[in-house]
């Protein structure tokens, strides 16, 4: 079961035993992790769901699709070399992740 | 999800008016008895009505569900009012594909880091209002003197309305508002001018772009050379109907659910800018049974209709039916948030659905959250003292049960 580690703004962390297939926006929802508001549901359409993926971690991803990438332009916090928006990092078997939640998200 | 299984109350849906500590109890049985049921509405015929939280947002993120036979007229809206066509020509009635490009559009606009660029001008904005309401002392209906006008000011600001032409634009957008409760002819006759001095506004930013809303809609057509003034047009209506009086609502309603519960108000007076965006999400959530007045059960938001037979927590819905959900039951479905029927403005989980969810969630969400906050942290910085000079007036034959008057004083 991947588990994925969420550092809050202050430095608080939470871990998440998730499932493979869930994306680590809901595995938040799903679990009320604070900060992550993930409003589209995934549809990339509100910039809700930001995060910073540890960087030795953002090689597992393939590179943010153009609407990622879009999307990733209008975050509340500054956008960072290892921003995502998590509903597009999907979990997968054996790989937990790092993630740490941005000051503001909507 | 787990569902809870005791209560007493009765799961009838719709309700009559009911006080709001029954309503949660209600709301609570009839999530635990099913997740939707189907009622029959004045306009339109039957529809689902969704209760539970992860119901809806089931429903919401099922691409299954679309707007089209609403939007080509095949089918009438079944709602609790008629939709007036031109809505119908808006991006909520829209489906992917090419929902997916409007909203694409329309969203760097109104982007959590746009919006978070306007703060201060909305702080300075809201200061300005409070500097008049002061100087001329209370009371004074804070409807008039600060909701509606903050919200108005501030999506000029977004759309490009120049500073100039604000008065007629507010007075404009304003009779469009629920809470300003004008006869209809005049509701149409301001429509037509809004609608004649937006057109020739697009008209301009095409030609002379600013940083603005319609000068990024308008100028979207060279990169993606199909969005018409006739397409940016619904948006910037859409977005004044939809944002001046669902926001100049709830920040009433913020006010007064405040006042009627001082411990909350202690909260809040305590770090105003500190808790705003937890009490703001709670306001959303339970504002209107926190007022304290009788609610009523039955309410939802924009139907779709299932294009193919799907089954949601055990209830199949036919293809051709239609489907809908009820925001307050969802907030208060006994599942989705612990102790739903207590008034927490420093509640930190709260997937409520007052802005919807999924692809069709609130264009103007993060315009609509930051107006609240600020609206609310700065009235009660600069007015902590901020009483109730006599009774809130309720437009209850309003869908929206607008607050039109809040006599405030200090």
């Amino acid at each position: 079961m991947p588990k994925v580690f969420y550092t809050q703004p202050d430095g608080v962390e939470r871990v998440i035993d998730g499932t493979v297939g869930d994306s680590v926006m809901s595995t938040a929802v799903q679990n009320g992790v604070n900060g992550i508001v993930g409003q589209c549901g995934g549809a990339l359409s509100c910039a809700t769901c930001h995060v910073y993926l540890d960087p030795t971690e953002m090689k597992l991803f393939d590179d943010p699709s153009e609407d990622e990438d879009d999307m990733l332009e209008c975050t509340a916090s500054d956008r960072e070399d290892n921003s995502r928006l998590s509903c597009q990092l999907v979990l997968s078997e054996g790989t937990d992740l790092h993630v740490t939640i941005p000051d503001e998200q909507a | 999800m787990p569902h809870p299984t005791t209560t007493d109350a009765p799961a009838e849906y719709p309700f009559g008016a009911v006080t709001p500590t029954e309503a949660g109890q209600r709301y609570r049985a009839i999530a635990v008895d099913r997740p939707m049921t189907k009622v029959t509405m004045p306009f339109g015929g039957d529809v689902w009505v969704i209760h539970r939280n992860s119901a809806a947002r089931q429903m919401l993120a099922d691409s299954r569900f679309v707007r089209e036979p609403f939007r080509t007229g095949e089918r009438v809206v079944p709602y609790f009012v008629e939709f007036p066509d031109f809505l119908k020509t808006t991006i909520q009635f829209e489906d992917p594909p090419h929902h997916t490009k409007l909203r694409k559009l329309v969203q760097r606009s109104i982007s959590p880091k746009r919006v978070k660029a306007m703060r201060d001008s909305a702080i300075e904005f809201a200061n300005h209002l409070i500097d008049e309401m002061v100087a001329k002392g209370g009371p004074v209906n804070l409807v008039e003197e600060y909701t509606v006008a903050l919200p108005i000011q501030m999506l000029a600001n977004l759309l490009g309305v120049p500073p100039e032409d604000r008065p007629k634009f507010q007075k404009w957008s304003s009779s469009t508002l629920a809470v300003a409760n004008m006869p209809e002819e005049e509701v149409v006759a301001n429509m037509t001018e809004l609608v004649v001095y937006m057109m020739a506004l697009i008209e301009e930013r095409r030609r002379e772009p600013r940083e603005d809303l319609l000068s990024d809609l308008a100028n979207a057509r060279d990169k993606d050379d199909s969005l018409t003034d006739g397409e940016i047009l619904p948006i910037a209506l859409v977005l004044i109907i939809g944002g001046f009086d669902n926001t100049a609502n709830f920040i009433g309603a913020g006010v007064l659910s405040l006042l009627r519960n001082p411990d909350q108000l202690e909260v809040f007076l305590s770090d105003p800018d500190g808790v705003a965006p937890t009490a703001v999400e709670e306001i959303l959530r339970h504002g209107r049974m926190a007022i304290g007045d009788k609610v009523t059960g039955g309410g939802g938001m924009v139907p779709f209709v299932a294009t193919e037979d799907v089954t949601i927590e055990g209830q199949f819905i036919a293809k051709g039916e239609a489907a809908l959900f009820d925001p307050m039951c969802c907030g208060h479905d006994g599942v989705a948030l612990e102790h739903d029927d207590v008034f927490d403005i420093r509640r930190e989980n709260n997937p409520h659905l007052t802005l919807s969810y999924g692809m069709h969630h609130c264009l103007g969400a993060p315009l609509a959250r930051m107006e609240m906050q600020v609206g609310l942290a700065e009235l009660y910085k600069r007015i902590p003292e901020l009483t109730l000079a006599g009774e809130a007036i309720v437009d209850k034959d309003n869908l929206t049960q607008a607050i039109t008057d809040l006599p405030v004083t200090w």
